[in-house]
């Protein structure tokens, strides 16, 4: 802890939102550097003037009534409005009819939609997890615990760590070069994560076994500038994940599902 | 039929009833930290009223859609936005934004610490202080000293990362130590360059 630290620190010190460790570090600093302790005593008095209730704008009276008058105007039209959609229902012999078709309609919706979401936020989860993987690779002597372009070498490395052998096709031919290969933890489980490159972009491709039919197509979300790619293989399951755009990540995809 | 008509009418009433009360309770309490954060942020009282109930108006319509029980940062979110776009509609330049701008970050010499707090004592002082300071760094200060929400609840109202919020107002209060220790050197320099 030095004094830049400390100024930058201090504001979440003095409000109690930093972490144990680091406040303990402040505390230690702040014995030793008689600097830093005018500075916090500066803070301190500014926060307690910050905190003069006559800082604080009171509304008027009015304003609450205008407030609350404007809202349940406000209130009742919409409560009109929405009535008035359902005017049609009011006509009995409609009503049966329609209420049968409907529950009919729903019925096979919500099983569809109960199916569907299970799956869908399963994935989704997995999918925060897989760019969480990802990201967390790119940090300095995270991305490869095998560094190696040769897949006899990265291949083998997985024997003995996972139950599991991972698939580790050469792609090196179509311009996708095999960097390396490490452990990560996903869907409760350790998995292989496979780390290929094309101009300085990482691409991770997670893969660990599954039972099931294989996808036909290959599902694709972003999130905040990645591109998240996912299949299902006869039994393995695929994430690929990089920040490459997405149809040269399409191709990475239909090239590591054709091998 | 007509029976069934109101009945029918009466149930759905019922529910918009039930959302209007569900609402005059989780959500009118923070009238006055509505009122304050609009007062703050446009500068004007007869902005923030009008700021204030276009906000109401929005968090009811949008009532439904509040998940969590922290309907306060959900209401000061609404306010914030609505203010903003009140600014951006009614003023023709912008406050410039602070958020590029550096505060000069060399030690210059402290202020006198007693002299400091004689100037915090005015509350006129720091008031004026923190309405100098760029929308950024104020609204989050707003936030934290004035409104006591905790630095998860300024994340979601300003809709920016926590470690946003935290740097925001390391800034902000540093920036806010200089100027109210900076009118007499300011003073000085003005002396200085008429005399």
């Amino acid at each position: 802890m030095n004094c830049e630290h400390l100024k930058m620190y201090l504001a979440a010190y003095l409000d109690d939102e930093l972490d144990i460790a680091e406040s303990l570090r402040l505390d230690q600093h702040l014995t030793e550097c008689a600097e830093c302790r005018r500075l916090q005593e500066e803070h301190l008095a500014l926060r307690s003037a910050l905190r003069d209730p006559g800082l604080r704008y009171e509304p008027s009276a009015a304003l609450a009534n205008r407030v609350a008058s404007a809202v349940r105007r406000r209130a009742k039209e919409l409560s009109r409005e929405e009535s008035s959609r359902l005017d049609w229902l009011r006509m009995p012999s409609l009503r049966w009819a329609s209420a049968a078709t409907v529950l009919v309609m729903l019925s096979a919706a919500v099983t569809a939609l109960i199916l569907q979401n299970v799956r869908s936020s399963h994935e989704q989860l997995l999918a925060s997890a897989v760019l969480t993987g990802h990201i967390r690779s790119l940090q300095p002597g995270h991305l490869v615990d095998v560094p190696s372009s040769d897949r006899h070498t990265v291949k083998p490395w997985f024997q003995g760590k996972l139950d599991f052998a991972p698939p580790v096709p050469d792609l090196s031919e179509l311009g996708w070069v095999l960097v390396g290969g490490r452990l990560d933890y996903l869907d409760g489980r350790p998995v292989a994560a496979l780390v290929y490159q094309r101009r300085m972009h990482n691409i991770n491709v997670f893969t660990w076994p599954r039972q099931g039919a294989a996808d036909k197509s290959i599902q694709q979300d972003d999130r905040h500038g990645y591109q998240i790619l996912h299949w299902n293989g006869a039994d393995m399951t695929y994430w690929v994940v990089s920040d490459l755009n997405r149809d040269e990540l399409m191709d990475f995809a239909r090239a590591l599902r054709g091998h | 039929m007509t029976g069934d008509g109101v009945r029918f009418y009466g149930r759905h009433f019922v529910r918009s009833q039930d959302r209007l009360i569900r609402f005059e309770q989780q959500i009118s309490p923070h009238l006055r930290a509505a009122y304050n954060l609009a007062r703050w942020l446009t500068g004007s009282h007869e902005d923030a009223e009008d700021v204030v109930q276009e906000a109401f108006l929005r968090a009811f319509s949008a009532f439904d859609n509040l998940r969590n029980d922290d309907g306060k940062a959900w209401l000061l979110a609404i306010v914030r936005n609505t203010a903003l776009t009140w600014i951006k509609r009614n003023r023709a330049v912008l406050p410039i934004s602070a958020l590029n701008q550096e505060i000069d970050d060399r030690r210059e010499p402290s202020p006198d610490p007693e002299q400091m707090l004689l100037i915090l004592a005015d509350g006129q002082e720091i008031r004026r202080a923190l309405q100098q300071l760029p929308l950024e760094f104020r609204e989050v200060i707003v936030l934290r000293e004035i409104e006591g929400l905790a630095y998860k609840e300024i994340a979601a109202a300003v809709g920016v990362p926590l470690g946003t919020v935290m740097s925001r107002l390391a800034r902000g209060r540093e920036w806010l130590r200089r100027i109210v220790s900076g009118p007499r050197e300011g003073a000085n320099q003005t002396r200085s360059k008429s005399g």
